[in-house]
C-alpha cells in the first residue's frame, strides 16, 4: 500500500483504463444500442460548389424502413456559431455552416440532406435515392488567389472570399530591412492535414417525452458548449439537455467540436422521439470532419552577414475552407501570434488572410497554426543558414531571446488588427535549446552526416525551435467529495485518450495525502459536472489541475476552522485532517468543496525538435533514422503519459511530412477519401522517437505545469523537412516531402547544376 | 460504407459455384479472400446482384509440382506463397506474395483473387505476365486456357466470360539455371506499388543472358512486358552498362498516361528504370 510520503506528482504511474481499453471492453458510441434505435445517414454534395436548386426525397421515402427524410427546409434557419469569442468577427459570422446546405452546395460532402431508417444499411440504400438538383459553378480551389478579384465567390453575401486580414505590425521592419546584408524570399506551402483518429465521429441522442430531457452520447471534447448549443437551437432549458462522453478513439482537435450532424441527430432524437444512431464512415470522416493547416505564406527574411536575424515581413494566406466553423478564425490568428517564435527580432510585418475556398472547413489539428508557423519561419532559417553557409544549431541559438530578457513581449504597433501581445513569461530558451541538441546528440548526428556522405549516401540533420501557446482559460470548476470510501474529482474537462483522469487523479492523490486508487475522476455526464470548457489547447491538466489544488486548499481552510487551528498546520492523511495536539477530523465533515482556477492569457512553452533523415536518390524516399522532440512541460505531472503524448504527437507531424496528403481534383473533388490515399504511417515507416522533457515552472499557475499533450507536433514538419533539404540539397518550401516530391526536387537540383555547367 | 443489397450463396464444391454463376448471370460476383471484393462493396464501387462465396470449395488450394510445371490453384493464400520454399524459375511468385499488402491480407487474400481482379498494381499479375502463366477457367461449358498475355485486358477486366471460373494457373517448368526475382517500390510498407519489375532469365557460362523476361506493374491499363528491352539483353553480356540500358528501354514501355496524383507517369518511369536495373542486378550476382 501507498503510504502518505508518496509523491504522485512527476511519478509514471500506468494510464487508467489501459486494460479495459488493450481489452476491448470499453463503450465507444457505435455500441451503444437503446431500444427502438434508429439510424441516420446523411446525404452530401457530391459537388465542390454548386447551386442547389432542389432535393427530391420521394423515391427514398418510398424505401420500406424509411422513417424519415428532411432536408433545410425542415428545420429552419440554424448557423452553427462561433465558440470562442476572440475568434469571431462580424465577417466571420456571414460564412457559418447550417446543419443542411441551402440554395448553395460549397465542398464535396457538405450534408444535404438525412434519411432515417430502422437499419443503417437501408438508411444507406435509400440516400443513393434522394435525388439532388446541381447547377455546377466554378470552384475557388487556389489558396492565395482565392481573393483575387474575377473568382467565383464562396459567400456570395460577403462579397469577398476574404473573410478578414489580419495585421501585426512590431518595430520599424523597414529599418531592418534596410540595415540587412542578406534578405531571402520564398513562397512557403503548408499541404493540407487531417487528424484521422481511428475512431471516426458518432452520435447517438434519444429525446425523453416524459421528462423532456433530450440525451446525447458521443459528445467530447467541449461537452458544455455543445450542451448550450443544443439548448439554444432546440428550445430546449440547457438543464434539458445532457451530453455524455463516452470511450473516444482519438481526438486530436477535430472530434467534439459541434459539426452539422450533431444539431441534425439531436434535433431528428426529439422530432421522432426514438433514439437516433449516427456513425461517421472513413468516406465521410475524410470530406466531413475538420482539415487542417492548407497555407501559402511569402515571407521575407532580413539578416546581417554575420547571422543576426533582423526581422521579416510575412504576406500569408490560410484556407478556411467553404464555412468558418466553430473555431472561428483560429486558423488565422494561431499562425500569426506563432510566427514570430523564439527569436529576438527588431522588427517584424505580418498580413494574413483567413480565405474561403471549396473544400472541407478547416479547423484546428494538434499544434494548430503553430505547426505551421513553426515550419514557415524554420524552413527560413535553415534557408538562411544555407545561404551564410552556417550550421543552422549556431545561427537558431545566435538569435533566441536570451533568459536575461524574460518576460518578454512583441507588442503590437500602429497598423496592427486588434491582437493581444504576443508574451513569452518566462523559460531558458538557449539552455532548453542546448539541452535538446545535448539529448539529440546533435554532434555525433552531423558525424553519422559525414560518415554516410563519405559512402555516397544522401543524408541530411534538421531541426526546429518554436514557442507553443497553450492552455488557454478562462477557468475550470471541479467539485471535490471526500465520501469516506475514496475521494471523487468532479471536473468539466474531457478525455481524449490523453489520460487527462490519470494526471488529475494523481494531482488529486497527492494534495490530499490519499492513495491513487481512492481517487475516481468524474467528467462524462453534463448532468453531473454543471460546466466546463473542455479540452483543447493542451489545457486540461492545468486548469482542472490547479482548479484542484484551489479545492484542496479550502479543504484545509474548512478543515482548520472546524479544527480551530491554521490550515498550514493540518496535515491531510488518507481522509483524515490532522491538526496540532491529537486533534483530527475525517474530510466526510468538510463536505463536498469547490475549486475554481481562472486563467488570463496563454502560457507559452519553448520546444524544438531534430532529426537525423536519410534519401533514396533513385526513387526520394525518405527514411527519418532518428527523431528527438523536446519541449518546455514546466512540470511533468506524470512522464509516463507525457512521452506518450510527445511521441505520439511527434509520429503524426512525421507522416504528415512524409506521406499525408489531403488533394483536390481541379473541381474540386476531394483525393485522399481511404486510407489507401491518405497516407499515415505505420510502426514500419517510424523511427524510435526520443522525447526531451524540459521542466521550467511556470509562474503562470501555482503547480507550475505548462501544455504537452500537443508540443511533439509543432517542431516535426520543420524538422523533417529541414532535413531532407539539408540530405538532397534542394531549396524546399513544400511542407510534403512524399517521395515523388522528393524525387521531383532531386531533378530539379540536377537539372540545374548540370545548365550552370554548360 | 454499408454494401448495397445482393443475394449471397456459398459453394460447396467447384460444380456448385459453376451452377449458381450460371444461373446468376452477368452481374454476379465470385468472393474468395474478399481482400478487394470487400472494399469495393462497401464503397459501393461494386454492386452484383450475387455473390457466391468459393472460400470452402475444396480442391483449390493446392500448390502443386507436376510433370508439366507448377499448377497454383486459385485459392492458395498469398501467405502460403510467400512461406513456399518456391525459388529459382519460381523464386518472383514467393518475393511477390511477400510484398502484398500486410500479413491479415496475405493470410486471407488468394492467388485467383488477385489475378481474376486485375488490378495493374497486382503483384501477382506481373508474375504471371512475366513467367507466360496459363490461366485455367472452368464453365458448366467446360474448360479452357488463355495465356497471361491474353488474361489481361484493361483494370478489372480479364478474359474470363461472367459464367467461368479461375481454377488455377499453370507455370512451366523453368529451363536450366532460369531464376526469377521480382522488385517493387510502394511509400509505405504494403501499399499499391507505384511501379513495380517481374524479370527472369537464363545466365549462360558466358555471362550472357537468354530465355530473358521483364514484366512491368502499375504503369499501364494491364501488366506490360517489355520486349525491346527483353530482346535488347538476349544474348548480351549483364554487365553494368547493358543493365542500365535495358532497364532503361523497359521504363521506356510504360503507358505515359498511367499515373495518378501520387506518382505521374514521369516519377514512375524513372522508378521502373531503377528496379528493373535492381531486379537485372540480381539476377547477374544469383548466378
Amino acid at each position: 500500500m501507498s503510504s502518505r510520503c508518496d509523491r504522485f506528482i512527476g511519478s509514471p504511474v500506468p494510464r487508467r483504463k489501459n486494460r479495459e481499453l488493450l481489452a476491448g471492453r470499453a463503450t465507444y458510441v457505435a455500441d451503444i444500442r437503446l431500444e427502438g434505435q434508429v439510424y441516420a445517414r446523411m446525404v452530401r454534395s457530391s459537388s465542390a460548389h454548386a447551386r442547389l436548386l432542389g432535393v427530391d426525397t420521394s423515391e427514398a421515402r418510398r424505401v420500406p424502413g424509411v422513417i424519415e427524410v428532411v432536408t433545410a427546409d425542415d428545420i429552419g434557419d440554424i448557423r452553427i456559431p462561433i465558440r470562442l469569442a476572440f475568434a469571431e468577427s462580424p465577417e466571420a459570422n456571414q460564412a457559418l455552416q447550417a446543419p443542411l446546405a441551402r440554395n448553395v452546395v460549397r465542398y464535396v460532402g457538405e450534408p444535404v440532406a438525412v434519411v432515417v431508417a430502422t437499419d443503417p444499411y437501408v438508411a444507406e440504400d435509400a440516400a443513393e435515392l434522394v435525388f439532388v438538383d446541381l447547377d455546377e459553378l466554378a470552384p475557388v480551389l487556389d489558396t492565395a488567389a482565392a481573393g483575387d478579384p474575377g473568382q467565383s465567390l464562396v459567400h456570395e453575401n460577403l462579397g469577398s472570399n476574404t473573410v478578414n486580414r489580419l495585421a501585426f505590425r512590431y518595430g520599424d521592419v523597414d529599418a531592418a530591412f534596410a540595415e540587412a546584408d542578406v534578405v531571402l524570399q520564398r513562397r512557403l506551402r503548408v499541404h493540407r492535414l487531417a487528424a484521422a483518429p481511428m475512431e471516426t465521429r458518432g452520435l447517438v441522442a434519444d429525446y425523453d417525452r416524459g421528462s423532456g430531457v433530450l440525451t446525447v452520447w458521443g459528445g467530447a471534447k467541449v461537452k458544455h458548449f455543445t450542451r448550450g448549443l443544443l439548448s439554444r437551437v432546440l428550445g430546449l432549458a440547457p438543464s434539458d439537455v445532457r451530453v455524455i462522453e463516452v470511450e473516444v478513439g482519438g481526438g486530436f482537435g477535430t472530434r467534439g467540436e459541434p459539426y452539422p450532424e450533431d444539431i441534425l441527430i439531436a434535433w431528428l432524437a426529439r422530432r421522432l422521439e426514438r433514439p437516433v444512431q449516427w456513425v461517421e464512415d472513413r468516406w465521410e470522416h475524410m470530406v466531413a470532419t475538420n482539415h487542417a493547416r492548407e497555407q501559402e505564406h511569402d515571407f521575407e527574411l532580413a539578416a546581417s552577414a554575420t547571422g543576426r536575424m533582423l526581422g521579416f515581413r510575412v504576406r500569408g494566406w490560410c484556407d478556411h475552407g467553404a464555412y468558418i466553423r466553430t473555431q472561428g478564425l483560429l486558423p488565422v490568428v494561431l499562425p500569426m501570434v506563432h510566427l514570430p517564435g523564439p527569436y529576438r527580432w527588431q522588427a517584424f510585418s505580418m498580413d494574413l488572410d483567413s480565405v474561403l475556398t471549396n473544400r472541407t472547413p478547416v479547423g484546428t489539428y494538434r499544434g494548430p497554426g503553430m505547426t505551421e508557423a513553426t515550419f514557415v519561419r524554420e524552413r527560413m532559417v535553415d534557408i538562411l543558414a544555407a545561404e551564410l553557409e552556417m550550421d543552422p544549431a549556431d545561427l537558431r541559438r545566435r538569435n533566441l531571446i536570451p533568459a536575461e530578457s524574460m518576460p518578454f513581449t512583441f507588442s503590437p504597433g500602429p497598423g496592427s488588427s486588434a491582437l493581444i501581445p504576443i508574451s513569452y513569461q518566462s523559460g531558458d530558451f538557449i539552455e532548453s535549446f542546448d539541452e535538446m541538441l545535448t539529448a539529440a546528440g546533435y554532434e555525433e548526428l552531423r558525424a553519422g552526416q559525414r560518415r554516410a556522405r563519405a559512402r555516397g549516401q544522401c543524408a541530411g540533420v534538421g531541426m526546429a525551435a518554436y514557442i507553443e501557446f497553450a492552455a488557454v482559460g478562462p477557468f475550470e470548476e471541479v467539485e471535490v467529495i471526500c465520501d469516506g470510501r475514496g475521494v471523487v474529482v468532479r471536473a468539466g474537462v474531457g478525455s481524449l485518450g490523453q489520460g487527462v483522469e490519470t494526471a488529475l487523479a494523481q494531482i488529486t492523490a497527492e494534495m490530499l495525502g490519499v492513495d491513487l486508487e481512492d481517487v475516481s475522476v468524474e467528467f462524462h455526464d453534463t448532468a453531473e459536472v454543471p460546466q466546463g470548457f473542455g479540452a483543447f489547447a493542451s489545457r486540461s491538466t492545468v486548469l482542472a489541475g490547479n482548479a484542484i489544488a484551489a479545492a484542496v486548499t479550502e479543504i484545509r481552510i474548512k478543515a482548520a476552522e472546524l479544527l480551530g487551528c491554521g490550515p498550514d498546520d493540518i496535515e491531510l492523511d488518507h481522509g483524515t485532517a490532522v491538526g496540532p495536539e491529537g486533534r483530527s477530523l475525517p474530510l466526510t465533515e468538510v463536505g463536498p468543496t469547490r475549486g475554481r482556477f481562472e486563467k488570463d492569457g496563454l502560457t507559452a512553452s519553448f520546444g524544438g525538435a531534430v532529426c537525423s533523415v536519410s534519401v533514396e536518390p533513385a526513387d526520394g524516399r525518405v527514411r527519418v533514422d532518428r527523431f528527438l522532440a523536446a519541449h518546455d512541460v514546466g512540470r511533468a505531472v506524470n512522464p509516463r503519459l507525457l512521452r506518450g503524448q510527445l511521441a505520439g504527437a511527434a509520429s503524426q507531424g512525421i507522416g504528415g511530412a512524409l506521406f499525408e496528403e489531403l488533394a483536390y481534383d481541379d473541381n474540386g473533388q476531394p483525393l485522399s477519401v481511404t486510407f489507401a490515399d491518405y497516407m499515415m504511417p505505420t510502426a514500419a515507416e517510424l523511427p524510435r522517437v526520443d522525447v526531451a522533457v524540459i521542466e521550467h515552472g511556470s509562474p503562470s499557475n501555482p503547480l507550475g505545469i505548462k501544455g504537452g499533450g500537443e508540443a511533439g507536433m509543432v517542431g516535426s514538419l520543420g524538422a523533417v523537412v529541414n532535413g531532407v533539404a539539408d540530405a538532397v540539397g534542394a531549396d524546399i518550401v513544400s511542407s510534403s516531402v512524399s517521395p515523388a516530391h522528393v524525387w521531383r526536387a532531386l531533378q530539379a537540383r540536377a537539372e540545374a547544376s548540370t545548365a550552370s555547367e554548360d | 460504407m454499408k454494401p448495397a443489397p445482393f443475394a449471397y450463396a456459398a459453394a460447396e464444391s467447384l460444380d456448385e459455384a459453376l451452377a449458381l454463376l450460371g444461373e446468376a448471370g452477368e452481374d454476379a460476383k465470385l468472393l474468395a479472400g474478399g481482400q478487394s471484393l470487400l472494399p469495393l462493396l462497401a464503397y459501393r464501387l461494386a454492386r452484383p446482384s450475387h455473390v457466391i462465396d468459393i472460400g470452402g470449395v475444396p480442391g483449390l488450394d493446392g500448390l502443386d509440382r507436376r510433370g508439366d510445371g507448377l499448377h497454383v490453384g486459385a485459392l492458395v493464400r498469398h501467405a502460403a506463397l510467400e512461406r513456399s520454399d518456391l525459388n529459382g524459375g519460381w523464386q518472383a511468385l514467393r518475393e511477390a506474395a511477400s510484398l502484398i499488402g500486410h500479413l491479415p491480407i496475405r493470410v486471407r487474400g488468394t492467388f485467383g483473387g488477385s489475378l481474376a481482379h486485375a488490378d495493374p498494381a497486382g503483384e501477382l499479375g506481373v508474375v504471371a505476365a512475366a513467367l507466360d502463366a496459363d490461366i485455367v477457367l472452368r464453365s458448366a461449358r467446360g474448360e479452357r486456357t488463355v495465356p497471361a498475355g491474353e488474361f489481361f485486358i484493361a483494370p478489372l477486366t480479364t478474359a474470363a466470360e461472367p459464367d467461368e471460373v479461375l481454377v488455377e494457373a499453370r507455370l512451366a517448368v523453368p529451363g536450366p539455371g532460369f531464376r526469377s526475382v521480382f522488385e517493387e517500390f510502394s511509400p509505405r510498407v504494403g501499399d499499391f506499388a507505384y511501379a513495380s519489375v517481374a524479370a527472369g532469365c537464363c545466365v549462360g557460362t558466358d555471362g550472357s543472358a537468354h530465355d530473358v523476361r521483364i514484366a512491368l506493374g502499375s504503369v499501364g491499363p494491364t501488366p506490360i512486358r517489355a520486349r525491346a528491352a527483353e530482346q535488347a539483353l538476349s544474348g548480351s553480356t549483364l554487365d553494368e552498362a547493358t543493365i542500365a540500358e535495358c532497364a532503361q528501354m523497359a521504363a521506356g514501355t510504360c503507358d505515359p498516361a498511367a499515373g495518378d496524383w501520387h506518382a505521374d507517369a514521369t516519377y514512375r518511369r524513372a522508378l521502373i528504370a531503377s528496379l528493373a536495373e535492381r531486379a537485372l542486378t540480381r539476377l547477374r550476382d544469383a548466378r
